[in-house]
This record gives C-alpha cells, sequence and structure tokens, in this order.
C-alpha cells in the first residue's frame, strides 16, 4: 500500500474533530438508510405472518386467485381427483370484535381481531391434528358452538361454558365455547372455530368455502399431484393459503420506496459534506502532498492517499451509521408496535435486518464517502512538486468560475421552462439541470448574496462582518459547497411543507366529496379491509325505512388479482352512490362513469393502481374471481378517501355478487332528511345500529374532524423525517467553520496581537456563520419552490389530483431554520476561535 | 567524473509582456562528492536551478544530465522514481509530516517505494541515531526544536542512499548555533559518507562549509569559486563577494 494506510490513519486521528463531523455525516446517512428500511421489511413480514396459515399442517392447499370465496360444490372434484388420500374445505376470514363485545381495549381501534375458520367437522381432523388442552372438539350437530385458541382464551378471559360473542352479518352470533386448543397448537392469530354451516351463516357466505387442505396418499409427486388438480379446477385456483390484506401490501411496499428515497437523500447530503472536507483537506495539504511528491511519492500514491482516508472514515461511519440506523428503528418500532398491532393485527418484533438492505446501506455508505472523495483526490493527484512551493494564480481561477456559471445560467433557465412545460419524465430531468446549474452558479453568487446580507448584518456586527465578508469572498468555492448542503435540506423541507399542505387541501377535498353523506356506519377499524365483518343487505333496507332518512347507499368489498397485482374490488350502487357520495376523478366523465358501471362489466380504479399498473380508461382488465377470469373494461379513474392509498377498483354491486359473491355491506351512508330533527334521526339510527356492534354510527363532520387529526399526526411524522434531512446541512457548516478556523489560526492570531478582543474574534466567527447561513437559506428557498412544484407534478401523476400551493410556511420555516443553524453552528469554533493563545498562532504553519 | 551537468539551462515564467527570465543559458558541471552552494540576492534564481536539478521542475529549454541521463525528457512516472531513489531533499521549512513521529518521517522515501514499515522503520532508526535524535523517534514534529525537525529531515534525506541531497535553504529557518549543526551535518554528508550536496544558501557563513560556491545573478552564473578548508576564512571571503557582487 506504499504508506497510504499510515499517512491516511494519522491525517484522520491527527485532526479528531473534524474527523468527528465528516464521520457524523456518514453516519447519519446510514443510519437514516439503513434504519428506515430496518423498520418496514418487520412490519411487512409480521403482516403477512398475521395472515392465516396452516403452513407445515398439511400436504396441500388450494385457494381462489382471487383470495375469496368460492362454491363448496368444488369439493367433488378434489375428492375424486387421484392422489388425494383425504380433503377438507375451510371457510376462513377475519373478523374484528369491538370493544362492546369484550374486545381489547386499544386506545386507537378498540378491537381485538381473530381468526374465524369454519371446519367441516366431518373431514377436518382427518387432515389435520388440533389438540385440546380443554373440553372438546367441535361435534357434526354443533350449531352455535365454538372451539378457541389458547392465546384468544387468555385475551378474553374466556373458559370451556362461556359465551363468546362475536359480530355477524345478521349482526351478532352467541358462540358458546366448548374447547380450548393448546398453547402450543396456536398460531400467531386468535383463531375461533365452529362448524362450516355456522361459519357461513355468521359470514353471509352460504354454500361458500374459501380454502381445501388435503392429505395425499404416500409414494405420489406432490408437484404432478398439484398440476393435475388445478388444471381439472380450471384456472381460478393456486395452490397455497388464502393470502388476505395483499392489497395492502403494495401501500406498504410504496412506503419501503419511500424510505429507501429518504435513505439516499440523507447520504447524498453526507456526500456533499465529505466532498466539502476534503477539498479543504486537499487545499490544506498542498504543502504537504508537494513534499511527498518531491521525495518520490507518485501520483497514485497520493490519490491512494485521500481515498484511503476517505475508505477509513466510510468504514467507520458506515458501521456506526448501521448500529445508530439498527437503535433508532427499534426505538420507533417500540413506539409503534401497539399501533401496528391494532390496525393490522401483526406482532411486530425487532427490526428485520435484510441480507439485501445490510449489502446496499454497507456499499452505500462506502461507495458515497469513497466517491465524494474522488474529484478531490484527482486534484491531489495533479499537485506538482512545484505547484507546493508557489500558489496557484487566483485569475485562472477566477476565469473557470465564471465560464462555470455561464453553463450553470443556461442550465437553469432551460430547466423552468422544462418543469412549467413538459411532463414528469422531462420534469424530473428539469429538476436535475436545475440543481446541477444552481451548483455551478453558486460560486459566483456568494459574494453579491454576502455583500447584500452584510448590510444587514453590519447593523449588528459593524466591524466583524466586513471581516466575515471577506473570508467568505477568499474561499467562495468552500462557501458554496457548505451553501449546497443547507440548500438541499432547507429545499427538501420547504418543499415538503408545500407538498403537506398541497396534500392536506387535496384530501380536505377527498374527505367532503367521498364522505359527503350525513351519517356514516362503519367499522371501527379506518381500513376497509383487514377484517371487517360486513352486514347483510337487512341492515341497509332497515335504516332506508326510517323516517327521517332521505337516502342510503352502501360499500360491499372484495378481492382480486388483475395484471399481477393484488386489487381490492369496491361494490357500489351506480345510481345512489353518486347521489349520496362520490369520488374524485382524474380521468372519465362521472356521469358516464357511473352509468357504465349500471349496464355491463365496467370498472373505476383509483390513481394509485393506474399508476402502478399503467391503466388508462379504455383499457380492459381481466379480474380473477371465484366463477373464473372475468373481463371489466376501465370506465374512469378516481379516488375516494378511505381507499387512496391502496389498489383499488370500483364495480357495480350487482357484478360483485354475480362474480364474487359478495352480498354483505362493509360501510353505510345515509343522509338526514331536509328539515327532520337530528336528534330524532340520531337516536332512530342508533338504535337500529345497536343490532350490529360492528358498526359504529359517525357524525360526518366529527368524523371528519377526527380524519384530519389523523391526518396531521401522521404529518408529524412526515415532518420529523423531513427536519432530519436539514441536520447534514448544520453538520456542514459546523465542519466548514471548523475547517476554516484551523486554517486561520494565524490570521486569527495576528488579528488578536494587533488588539482584536476576544469577544470581536467570536463574533466575527458568528458574523460568517451567518453569513454562510443567508447564502444557504437563500438558494434553498429557490430550490424549494421548484422542488415543490416538481413533486406536485409527481403526486398528480401518480394519479393525486392535487393543487400547487406556493409554500410560504414552508420558507417561514427554513429561514428560522437557516438563523438557528448559523448560530449554533458557530458556538465552538466561535469559543476556539477566541481562546487562540497569540504567540502560538503566529507561529503556526 | 561530473554527477550533474546542465546545458544552456533556461526557464521563464509568465508570457509575453510578464515573462520573468529566471534562469538564462545556465551551464554547470558538478562533480561527485562535492559540496557545492549556490549563492545569489532574491530573485537571482538560485532556488529555480536546485528545482531543475532536482526533477521538480522542467525548464523551457536546454537539459540536466543526472548521471548522464537528461532528466528534462522524462515522464514524470520515471522523474518521481529518479526523486525516491537517487536523490535527497531538505526544505528551509522542514516539511515534515505533521501528523507522522520522527521515524516515520524519516522512513517515508522506503515506505514509498514499498519497503516494508518495520524494515524502513529500521533503517530509520539507524539514521535517527546518527543525527543524534534516537530518543525522539516517537515524537511528532510539533514536538522538537527546528534544528531537530530539520535533522530529521536530513535523515529523510539520506535514508534510501541518495546520489545527490538537495537542500533549498537548509538553515533558513533557524537559529546561528542550530544553523551551523545542520551545516556540519551537510559537510560529513559529503566527507564521511560520499554524498554529492548541492545547497541554495544566502548566508555566507553557511556557504563557508561548502567546497565550491556559485554565485547567480539575474539568472545567470556570475562567479565560481572554489574554497579552502578553513570555514571561518571562506566566511569572511564570501561576505566580501556577495558585497561586490
Amino acid at each position: 500500500m506504499k504508506g497510504q494506510f499510515l499517512l491516511a490513519y494519522r491525517y484522520l486521528t491527527g485532526r479528531k474533530q473534524r474527523m468527528v463531523l465528516t464521520t457524523l455525516a456518514v453516519v447519519f446517512g446510514v443510519a437514516v438508510l439503513f434504519g428506515m428500511n430496518a423498520m418496514l421489511p418487520g412490519i411487512i413480514t409480521a403482516f403477512r405472518h398475521s395472515m392465516i396459515t396452516a403452513a407445515g399442517k398439511v400436504d396441500l392447499s388450494i385457494s381462489s386467485k382471487s383470495n375469496g370465496p368460492f362454491n363448496q360444490s368444488i369439493m367433488d372434484t378434489i375428492q375424486n381427483a387421484e392422489g388425494i388420500s383425504v380433503s377438507t374445505g375451510i371457510l376462513q376470514r377475519n373478523v374484528q370484535i369491538p370493544e362492546s363485545l369484550g374486545g381489547t381495549t386499544d386506545p386507537i381501534t378498540r378491537s381485538a381481531s381473530i381468526t374465524l375458520n369454519g371446519l367441516d367437522v366431518e373431514t377436518a381432523r382427518l387432515v389435520r391434528r388440533y389438540q385440546l388442552s380443554e373440553g372438546r372438539f367441535l361435534e357434526p350437530g354443533d350449531t352455535d358452538q365454538a372451539v378457541i385458541s389458547y392465546s384468544l382464551a387468555q385475551k378474553m378471559d374466556k373458559k370451556v361454558g362461556d359465551t363468546l360473542t362475536i359480530p355477524s352479518s345478521q349482526g351478532k352470533a352467541d358462540l358458546i365455547v366448548v374447547g380450548i386448543l393448546t398453547q402450543f397448537e396456536s398460531t400467531t392469530v386468535d383463531e375461533v372455530y365452529v362448524t362450516l354451516p355456522t361459519a357461513q351463516r355468521i359470514l353471509g357466505l352460504e354454500g361458500q368455502i374459501t380454502v381445501i387442505d388435503m392429505l395425499l396418499d404416500g409414494q405420489v409427486d406432490k408437484a404432478t399431484v398439484e398440476k393435475n388438480l388445478l388444471q381439472s379446477l380450471g384456472g381460478g385456483f393456486k395452490s397455497g393459503q388464502v393470502e388476505l390484506g395483499n392489497e395492502l401490501s403494495a401501500a406498504l411496499e410504496m412506503g419501503e420506496s419511500v424510505m429507501w428515497l429518504f435513505g439516499i437523500m440523507a447520504l447524498a447530503m453526507a456526500a456533499f459534506i465529505i466532498y466539502n472536507t476534503f477539498r479543504t483537506v486537499v487545499a490544506e495539504r498542498r504543502r504537504d502532498l508537494g513534499m511527498l511528491r518531491a521525495i518520490g511519492a507518485s501520483r497514485k500514491t497520493v490519490m491512494g492517499i485521500i481515498l484511503t482516508e476517505s475508505l477509513l472514515q466510510g468504514i467507520i461511519g458506515t458501521f456506526l451509521g448501521l448500529v445508530t440506523g439498527y437503535a433508532i428503528a427499534y426505538g420507533i418500532l417500540q413506539g409503534l408496535g401497539p399501533m401496528i398491532e391494532a390496525f393490522m393485527r401483526a406482532q411486530v418484533g425487532p427490526p428485520e435486518i435484510t441480507a439485501a438492505n445490510l449489502a446496499a446501506s454497507t456499499l452505500l455508505g462506502i461507495g458515497f464517502t469513497v466517491g465524494s472523495s474522488y474529484l478531490p483526490s484527482r486534484t491531489a493527484m495533479k499537485i506538482t512538486p512545484m505547484e507546493a512551493l508557489r500558489p496557484v494564480t487566483l485569475l485562472v481561477e477566477r476565469r473557470r468560475r465564471l465560464l462555470r456559471a455561464a453553463i450553470g445560467a443556461i442550465l437553469i433557465a432551460l430547466s423552468i421552462v422544462g418543469l412549467i412545460t413538459g411532463d414528469l419524465p422531462v420534469a424530473s430531468l428539469s429538476t436535475l439541470a436545475f440543481l446541477v446549474g444552481l451548483i455551478m452558479v453558486i460560486p459566483v453568487l456568494v459574494k453579491p448574496i454576502a455583500s447584500t446580507f452584510g448590510r444587514l448584518l453590519s447593523v449588528i456586527y459593524a466591524r466583524e462582518g466586513t471581516l466575515a465578508q471577506g473570508n467568505l469572498y477568499r474561499q467562495p468555492s468552500r462557501a458554496a459547497v457548505t451553501a449546497s448542503a443547507m440548500m438541499i435540506g432547507l429545499a427538501v423541507t420547504i418543499a415538503m411543507i408545500g407538498l403537506v399542505t398541497s396534500v392536506f387541501d387535496g384530501f380536505i377535498r377527498y374527505l367532503d366529496r367521498s364522505l359527503g353523506s350525513d351519517y356514516l356506519l362503519m367499522p371501527s377499524s379506518l381500513v376497509l379491509g383487514g377484517g371487517n365483518l360486513g352486514a347483510a343487505p337487512e341492515f341497509a333496507r332497515r335504516l332506508e325505512k326510517l323516517e327521517g332518512n332521505s337516502g342510503v347507499t352502501t360499500l360491499r368489498l372484495a378481492s382480486t388479482q388483475t395484471k399481477g397485482a393484488a386489487l381490492q374490488v369496491i361494490g357500489i350502487d351506480p345510481q345512489k352512490y353518486p347521489e349520496i357520495s362520490g369520488l374524485e376523478f382524474s380521468q372519465g366523465d362521472p356521469f358516464q362513469s357511473f352509468s357504465a358501471l349500471g349496464s355491463g362489466r365496467s370498472i373505476i380504479v383509483n390513481g394509485i393502481f393506474a399508476t402502478s399498473s399503467a391503466v388508462k380508461v379504455g383499457d380492459t382488465l381481466l379480474l380473477e374471481t371465484p366463477e373464473g377470469e372475468k373481463e371489466y373494461q376501465v370506465v374512469g379513474v378516481a379516488m375516494d378517501y378511505l381507499n387512496a392509498k391502496i389498489a383499488t377498483g370500483y364495480i357495480s354491486q350487482a357484478f360483485l355478487e354475480e362474480d364474487f359473491h359478495i352480498t354483505t355491506d362493509v360501510l353505510i351512508m345515509a343522509n338526514r332528511k331536509e328539515g327532520a330533527n337530528q336528534t330524532a334521526v340520531d337516536a332512530e339510527i342508533k338504535a337500529a345500529a345497536k343490532d350490529y356492534p360492528a358498526f359504529t354510527l359517525f357524525d360526518a363532520e366529527a368524523f371528519k374532524k377526527s380524519q384530519m387529526e389523523v391526518f396531521q399526526s401522521s404529518m408529524s411524522m412526515m415532518n420529523a423525517l423531513v427536519f432530519m434531512l436539514a441536520i447534514p446541512g448544520l453538520i456542514a457548516m459546523a465542519n466548514t467553520l471548523g475547517i476554516s478556523i484551523i486554517e486561520r489560526t494565524r490570521e486569527i492570531g495576528m488579528l488578536r496581537a494587533v488588539g482584536s478582543t476576544q469577544k470581536q474574534v467570536k463574533r466575527m466567527v458568528f458574523a460568517e456563520s451567518l453569513l454562510l447561513s443567508a447564502l444557504g437559506t437563500s438558494l434553498g428557498i429557490l430550490v424549494g419552490i421548484f422542488l415543490s412544484y416538481y413533486l406536485l407534478k409527481a403526486v398528480n401523476f401518480a394519479g393525486f389530483t392535487l393543487d400547487f400551493y406556493f409554500p410560504g410556511l414552508g420558507i417561514l420555516v427554513a429561514i428560522a431554520v437557516g438563523l438557528l443553524f448559523g448560530i449554533l453552528a458557530a458556538m465552538v469554533p466561535a469559543r476556539q476561535a477566541a481562546r487562540t493563545v497569540i504567540v502560538e498562532a503566529l507561529r503556526y504553519e | 567524473m561530473a554527477i550533474i551537468e546542465v546545458k544552456d539551462l533556461t526557464k521563464i515564467y509568465g508570457n509575453g509582456d510578464n515573462a520573468v527570465r529566471a534562469l538564462d543559458s545556465i551551464n554547470l558541471s558538478i562533480e561527485e562528492g562535492k559540496f557545492v552552494a549556490v549563492m545569489g540576492p532574491s530573485g537571482c534564481g538560485k532556488s529555480t536551478l536546485l528545482h531543475l536539478i532536482g526533477g521538480l521542475d522542467r525548464p523551457t529549454s536546454g537539459s540536466v544530465m543526472i548521471e548522464g541521463k537528461d532528466i528534462a525528457k522524462m515522464k514524470d512516472d520515471q522523474l518521481t522514481e529518479l526523486r525516491r531513489r537517487k536523490m535527497g531533499f531538505i526544505f528551509q521549512f522542514f516539511n515534515l509530516i505533521p501528523v507522522l513521529n520522527a521515524a516515520e518521517n524519516a522512513a517515508l522515501p522506503l515506505i514509498l517505494d514499498g519497503v516494508k514499515q518495520e524494515r524502513a522503520k529500521a533503517r530509520a532508526m539507524e539514521w535517527l541515531q546518527k543525527n543524534q535524535l534516537g530518543d525522539r523517534s516517537t515524537h511528532r514534529p510539533d514536538e522538537l526544536s527546528g534544528g531537530q525537525q530539520q535533522r530529521v529531515a536530513i535523515a529523510r534525506a539520506m535514508i534510501s542512499n541518495p546520489l545527490i541531497i538537495l537542500a533549498d535553504e537548509p538553515t533558513g529557518n533557524l537559529d546561528t548555533r542550530s544553523g551551523d549543526e545542520i551545516a556540519s551535518v551537510l559537510r560529513s554528508l559529503v566527507s564521511d559518507w560520499g554524498r554529492t550536496v548541492l545547497m541554495v544558501t544566502h548566508d555566507p557563513r553557511i556557504a563557508a562549509y561548502a567546497d565550491r560556491i556559485i554565485f547567480l545573478k539575474d539568472g545567470k552564473i556570475v562567479d565560481d569559486t572554489l574554497m579552502s578548508s578553513d570555514a571561518p576564512e571562506n566566511a569572511r571571503r564570501l561576505k566580501e563577494k556577495v558585497e561586490s557582487l
């Protein structure tokens, strides 16, 4: 290694403060990247584990590709199939038990989740073992008897002989506990076993099952049996269990992408800081590097010293970043655990370290660090022995700077045009061009911006301000790079705050449009699927007959697969739904779309599905249904509030019944008659809803208010993430000021020698810091406005129609943050500068 | 035999009206095993001459022959290797690496040449001991006096057994006593170790340790004198000569 490691190690350990600050930037970047991505897989895995599984207990399972119920007459085909020893049909659904029926008192959902399993008692025990700790198993004549899991018995304090009341499509069902499974028999979910007819009655799915479990004959080839069986059943079936909630996976996976994006941005800003540090390091060590060249170090050796130094920092920073990231993820999961358990029925364990995340975070952490030192190392490589003894002329640097600025200005102009007039790909390129252009222009802007703010600063820092300005003019490139790190952090803050404002406004509109009715009857859990049991149509009919109601409409729910993705299917009444509620359309005419729904197999898809599956009006979708594949024509792209984040399609309730066999309502909306007494109507509806404990009555205005609160609190988490991205800017400034103080040791000694007080030296450093932050903030505002417009374009492209709001609040926040950072970053360097020992400083080389 | 031969050596900085002719067709021959000092007023080109002979810079025209090879025509890698193996440099401001200790600084040329660190440090220790710095080998430059730092630089210059030592104002940053010590050490490199030393200095007292003094003025050689072995007498004569030039 020809001394590179020795020199790199010594230089690193010789400048501890700088090493700490630079390494901190890497730690931060890797922590965000690794930590965020260790969190989400854990949640996704737990979520998938919470789905129904009897994995490993049977030889083969068959379920519908649509993950929905299918006719139990399929059993005849199964029983006659070759290679099957014994088979049993099961009806499985997740059901939420509200607090009113003894569910948990979780503050968020006030419900417990169970899996209801309807078993064919005659064949179930032939296929799988059910071991009991108490009581007996189900018997063929049982109607309201149930066997429950050990964990459920513990949670709800149930013994053999007790009554367990659960919601049903007819309101509620009282089940007598006749047996409790052993602790080791249970899976991760709380289970209730009833006879198949009982489950079909409770769920309103007469004659339906969701999965067939089988044991095979000895000596048969499983793959052959499976293949033959699926062929004989036709195309609508798959091997494996039902995967409920799969449509939520798409949203969770999108969350993963967002986390990666945040992580990469944090690392990119770390790269700025490292680049700045090494640029300065190379300039500072010109004499050393020239001397090394003089005594025989080759250019490659000199380059290698810089790269080795950055590699060491990258390794240390990445390692610490991984540890920190894990700790942050652990802390966040501990905090969010109860909420995730309640919403998704998933028990979240510690953060999940996937090989991919670990490898990617390590490679990116080290890669970004070494990569950002590459250009400075090339500069170092070019230092000749003579250059170390004579400085480079200022004229040459200035000419280069002006040329770069001219190119940058052209790029900026072109990018603005591209952003406003172009589509998303053009706008994306324009954003990149804008950033590159601005970075090229910044060194030339240092003097005018510093001079402008210098005049303001001179009100407080009359004499020191002039010195501070001079310090910036002397090193415009270094000031520019420092400002860039701050600029990006603040720009993202401004853009995200602007986006949040737009999103907030947009969601208020969705809320008003799609929840425009006076009353909402819906399950406590806000996610429509995920175990919320629907009510038979009788409930809605009962509500319609009430004196005070002017109209009732309902939503029904199924799931399917299409274009290789999971899709939640919502059944609506195409006539009543738009009268009482509505959808926010981004493609297609609302009137024509709803009419089309009523006249044929048509579907309105939401933006998130349309974008992820590249679907538009006029396309045809093949939906997997229990009746096989069915063709639906896309007639519109629109969204409603509750389902905006999940891939969703809206079809008529008539076709939902015909193709998916779903007739139960999961959400009911009702309007009060004009002039009717509100209190009386409220009481009427409450009385009707009493028999359906799974449903909670919401006053629409109160519900909207609660939604805004939920939205605001989830945006707080987003804001916290966004503010985190501003932190590297603070590190960058502290780093730059620290380096600058060391470089100017002799100069500061001279200032003190000729009569400057310690206080004046401190004020000079503070003034310089404030000027740097003014530069970074001004540029951050420019980029923030650009970015905020771009992000909105991206969101609109993704199918969420939102309006642009000028990020006024974001700009104010950025100015406050910039000012704060200007002060914070200067604190330690100012104190160090003030404490300079004069005689030592004058001797400093 | 001439170990260094310079023919029509010219160095011009800048161009047009701003051009400065630092060296103007210099011709010079230096025998092996001699101590040569180069003197002259500020801006006369003495450091430039040293830099060109040391391969630190490229001439505008002319040739610099080291052991019969024209180094002006060499590629950068060849020049670098030459500096590493055949030359030793001593600078006015010592130019030690501040984060390395004395032994590591002295060992640098060998380490850069790929010699294992343990072996390189062992050799560095030998040279530090010769320079009475054996007990300071683990000290960093900021923990050494100016004279001690320069002796570390001398150890570094000698460690790869170079043919030529090039010293640019080696005593310029030292007090009188330390300066004399360093000049004595340089003298001993020639008389005891048989090296060729080319030194730039403005101090007649230090130049007096040399065998031969070359005077430069306005980029040209204006005088070339052999010296006797009496250093104080040499110093007196040199002072008179400098004043006359």
